[in-house]
């Protein structure tokens, strides 16, 4: 990789884009999030990506009341707004460049890094925020860092991370971590290895509710076929991937958002897949297990809801030709 | 004597002319036979009946049973089978509750007082639904002029029997097996046999059991041949000596003969290899007693589950063999030591699972298959234990368990949950058996059946007296029972935490389900009196079995602490056409327009109910695995 290629970056009016060789990215500030993630040609994003805080109600939070203690962060999942966003360049703010502001600038603009924040207010009593940090390199690879700001009187979350829907649904994916389905209640069963899942398999658990989660992972990548571009003739698998930074993540990846599972009652009232949904896990919560009917996860697997949370993994660039 | 429906209706009528209960030993003709385990004396039942279906007894078939009677509408049935998924009857499924919740107001004969038998609750149900099977046959030239036994392996709930027109017996106890003899009245060439199947009567409030509640004949059915000289019943008792290195064998026979009891009955008892280690020949008596010590006795636990054979062979007085019966002997002691269970003189730990027999196309008529594939996931996954939640099962699953070294929980047919739990607050104003006389020998007879049918498993270390049954004198008239009939194993009964006034007289261990570690360690810390058990812990509804360390860490912490059974196995939930897509799809309560249901909640297994395996078994398998 040549580390002197500089991004270039187009200051629109109503999007930042963010482009270098084989990929090109577009934030936009009318839409709250990255809108865009495009590399090799591939669109890799349906709607812009959004923090995820409800999981899909295991039968245990059912019967121990979690979904009711927590609802406020169904609400939240689904309705929280992108209220203030901000910009850097090489690491200096700058004042939103949207008009007049970025009269300033032409089309041939170039930066080292480009950093913006998104900032979403939950829809929760008391709201609290959640601010998603996207910075790309000059590679293309881009770190996501997610802060969860923590306020006293807020429920358990049910989940924290960062929902990526892709256009179309994927042929698979390959990720480091431990096998099976696993979470941080239940994962000294999983070998440690790199494990290929083909297809987004649901698991069938007799109500469809949360499933798929993969915990303590050093990357994942996902592999799609097909596009929603119809100038894209080409079919052959592309791919993303995930990697951790600092931390292990955790994620899922399914066809369905937890409110598409929510609302099932049987696995065949699901409907047909059409995205991929890669949930990238800053914390998860357990499963619990001692009893469906009252007995709660046990408390080192909770997500409190009053204190700080962070977390970052890195959306490698595109494979360099 | 002559059938009577008010029978359904008293908890004192349960069985009528059947023959005792006694060990599930197979006789053969020859050691050929034996050898084959395939049995001429032995006449299947199974396949195609003639059914009819009756909504309630108001509109059953009466008569059905007559030679002249008119059967042309009748229609076909496969046995063994659940009448409700053949089509007939409403699919249910519900937990603690009793299935007629919310359409009947019940309380149990005499549980609201002496003068309160509750006439006519069962035989004049409008909803309990009849079955009238139809089956004849002709003897196998083996069987004939042989006195012939009929056993039903499994019948919900209660069965009427008749022979070519005449009566022979009457039966309640769903998962034991019940015998007849119909030696007089069987007829040259072909015979009718017709059962009435009530789906309730008496015995449904003593199977209130968290599943599926169906009806019919679901297991085998078949004719027995007894010859000239014949084993009724077999005690094998196998242990040890306090060194572990002498087998202490005792064998009892009771022989019955067609005439008279003349000729010889020989024991063998031969290695893994064929090889005979032991004989002995009396002359035939009514009951023989044969003892031996078996010097350098290979042991039988999971890991080397050994299996020596007995062979018995009765010959007549010409020295012509009649009767060949080869029954698997391993030798093991189980027994509390510093209130710790020791096998063979190590601490016990039970990596255990419970196991409703579930088949997600044939509901409880579970296959053969099924049960080597659970027991191939059970070697998979480090399992060694199971509890036969909440009934007993199939008599292969024991057999099965004898030679793959799976440590068994046998439990009786009996849950009450309905009667002292409501809306999950113990509330036993009413409740059975409690100590009402007029249920005691109801469920000391399914205690009798369950020992008297499992005594001679090796994989049997523990009689379970029942289910949620709350507990009173009739429970603790079944452990005397238990006690009483065989000093070589320990008994089970959860139960009696709701009712600790009769701790020192049930159970030998403190079992509980799903305590919380912490609730677990308090007992563990405290003088604890009996070694303690999860009969039932890790509740592996849906996404579940989070959380299985802390109970993992008892396990070195605790040498009381002896580990549990997983609930549980298997989902229940049944595979149907969907009717929007054609497809098949798993259904589960309320999916049949049940109501009142619990829906979801028998979805609680490690395998979906089309046996493959939930995510959460790598973790099983891990844990399991620390202890193995």
């Amino acid at each position: 990789m040549d580390n002197t290629t500089k991004l270039n970056v187009i200051f629109g009016d109503v999007t930042l884009g963010v482009s270098g060789p084989g990929f090109h990215y577009i934030f936009a500030y009318d839409r709250g999030g990255l809108e865009s993630l495009v590399q090799d040609g591939k669109e890799w994003l349906y709607r812009t990506p959004m923090p995820a805080l409800w999981r899909a109600t295991t039968d245990n939070d059912r019967g121990n009341g979690f979904s009711t203690k927590s609802a406020q962060w169904l609400g939240a999942d689904l309705f929280s707004s992108c209220d203030h966003i901000s910009v850097a360049i090489d690491g200096q703010s700058i004042p939103l460049p949207i008009a007049p502001e970025n009269n300033r600038y032409s089309d041939h603009e170039t930066a080292t890094t480009v950093a913006v924040t998104f900032t979403y207010t939950t829809p929760t009593t008391p709201a609290t925020t959640i601010a998603v940090t996207y910075t790309v390199a000059a590679s293309g690879a881009m770190t996501v860092a997610v802060h969860y700001a923590g306020k006293a009187d807020l429920p358990e979350l049910p989940a924290l991370g960062l929902r990526l829907v892709m256009p179309t649904p994927a042929l698979g994916f390959a990720y480091q971590g431990l096998s099976g389905e696993t979470y941080p209640d239940r994962k000294a069963g999983g070998r440690k290895g790199i494990h290929q899942v083909a297809g987004l398999p649901v698991t069938p658990y007799l109500v469809p509710q949360e499933c798929g989660m993969h915990v303590d992972n050093q990357w994942v990548t996902v592999t799609r076929g097909t596009t929603q571009n119809n100038a894209d003739a080409d079919h052959d698998a592309f791919s993303l991937k995930v990697r951790q930074t600092q931390h292990h993540f955790a994620f899922s990846c399914l066809p369905y958002t937890p409110t598409e599972l929510e609302n099932a009652t049987h696995q065949e009232e699901l409907p047909v897949p059409r995205r991929t949904v890669l949930t990238i896990y800053g914390a998860v919560r357990g499963v619990g297990g001692i009893d469906s009917w009252g007995s709660d996860a046990e408390a080192p697997y909770h997500i409190a809801g009053d204190s700080d949370h962070d977390f970052s993994f890195e959306i490698a660039g595109p494979t360099p030709v | 004597m002559k059938a009577d429906l008010t029978w359904l209706d008293d908890p004192q009528t349960f069985r009528i002319n059947q023959l005792p209960a006694h060990s599930d030993h197979r006789g053969y003709a020859s050691v050929e036979e034996a050898t084959a385990q395939h049995s001429s004396l032995v006449q299947s039942l199974d396949g195609t009946w003639q059914f009819a279906f009756a909504p309630d007894p108001v509109h059953r078939f009466e008569g059905f049973y007559q030679p002249d009677y008119d059967r042309s509408a009748f229609d076909r049935l496969t046995v063994p089978g659940h009448i409700e998924l053949a089509g007939y009857g409403q699919i249910q499924y519900i937990n603690t509750a009793y299935p007629w919740e919310g359409h009947h107001y019940r309380r149990p004969a005499y549980s609201m007082g002496a003068d309160q038998p509750e006439k006519g609750m069962f035989s004049t149900d409008p909803q309990n639904t009849v079955g009238a099977y139809v089956k004849h046959f002709t003897l196998n030239p083996a069987l004939a002029n042989q006195r012939v036994s009929i056993e039903f392996d499994g019948v919900e709930q209660a069965m009427f029997l008749w022979l070519n027109g005449q009566f022979v017996g009457y039966a309640e106890d769903s998962f034991s097996r019940s015998e007849f003899d119909l030696t007089p009245y069987l007829q040259a060439g072909q015979n009718l046999l017709a059962v009435e199947v009530f789906k309730h009567s008496t015995a449904a409030f003593l199977e209130d059991q968290d599943m599926f509640r169906f009806s019919g004949i679901f297991r085998s059915v078949r004719l027995v041949a007894k010859p000239e000289l014949h084993v009724e019943d077999l005690t094998i008792r196998a242990g040890l000596d306090d060194a572990f290195q002498t087998g202490d064998l005792k064998v009892r026979l009771q022989l019955t003969a067609a005439s008279q009891l003349s000729g010889t009955a020989t024991a063998q008892l031969l290695t893994a290899d064929g090889q005979e280690v032991w004989a002995t020949e009396q002359p035939a008596a009514s009951t023989l007693d044969l003892a031996a010590a078996i010097d350098h006795v290979h042991l039988w636990d999971h890991h080397d589950p050994y299996l020596y054979q007995l062979r018995i062979t009765l010959k007549d007085v010409a020295g012509q063999v009649v009767e060949v019966v080869p029954y698997p002997v391993g030798f093991r002691r189980i027994e509390l030591k510093d209130k710790v269970m020791c096998l063979n003189g190590q601490r016990l730990i039970l990596n255990g699972v419970n196991r409703h027999e579930w088949d997600a196309h044939r509901g409880r008529a579970v296959t053969m298959a099924d049960m080597t594939q659970d027991l191939q996931t059970f070697h998979d996954n480090h399992i060694n234990a199971v509890r036969t939640c909440h009934y007993p099962d199939q008599d292969a699953w024991y057999y099965l368990c004898d030679q793959q070294g799976i440590y068994m929980m046998a439990e009786n047919n009996l849950e009450t949950h309905g009667t002292w739990q409501k809306m999950g607050a113990v509330e036993p104003s009413y409740n059975v058996p409690g100590s009402l006389p007029q249920w005691q020998l109801a469920v000391l007879d399914r205690a009798k059946s369950n020992y008297e049918m499992f005594k001679n498993h090796p994989a049997v270390l523990f009689w379970s007296l029942g289910n949620e049954s709350y507990a009173g004198d009739n429970i603790a008239a079944m452990d005397a029972f238990y006690h009483h009939a065989d000093p070589t194993r320990l008994t089970h009964y959860e139960g009696v935490c709701r009712n600790r006034v009769y701790e020192d007289r049930i159970s030998d261990m403190e079992s509980m389900m799903y305590d919380p570690p912490r609730a677990i360690e308090d007992y563990l810390k405290n003088d604890p009196q009996k070694p303690f058990v999860n009969c039932e812990y890790m509740h592996d509804m849906g996404n579940s079995l989070g959380g299985m360390a802390s109970y993992d860490a008892l396990i070195d912490q605790y040498p009381m602490y002896q580990g549990g059974f997983i609930w549980d196995f298997i989902d229940q939930a049944l595979w149907v056409k969907d009717e929007v897509t054609g497809q098949p799809v798993l259904r589960y309560g309320g999916d049949f327009d049940d109501r009142h249901s619990d829906y979801e909640f028998s979805g609680d297994g490690l395998l979906f109910a089309d046996r493959t395996p939930k995510p959460a078994l790598q973790e099983v398998d891990y844990y399991y695995g620390q202890h193995d």
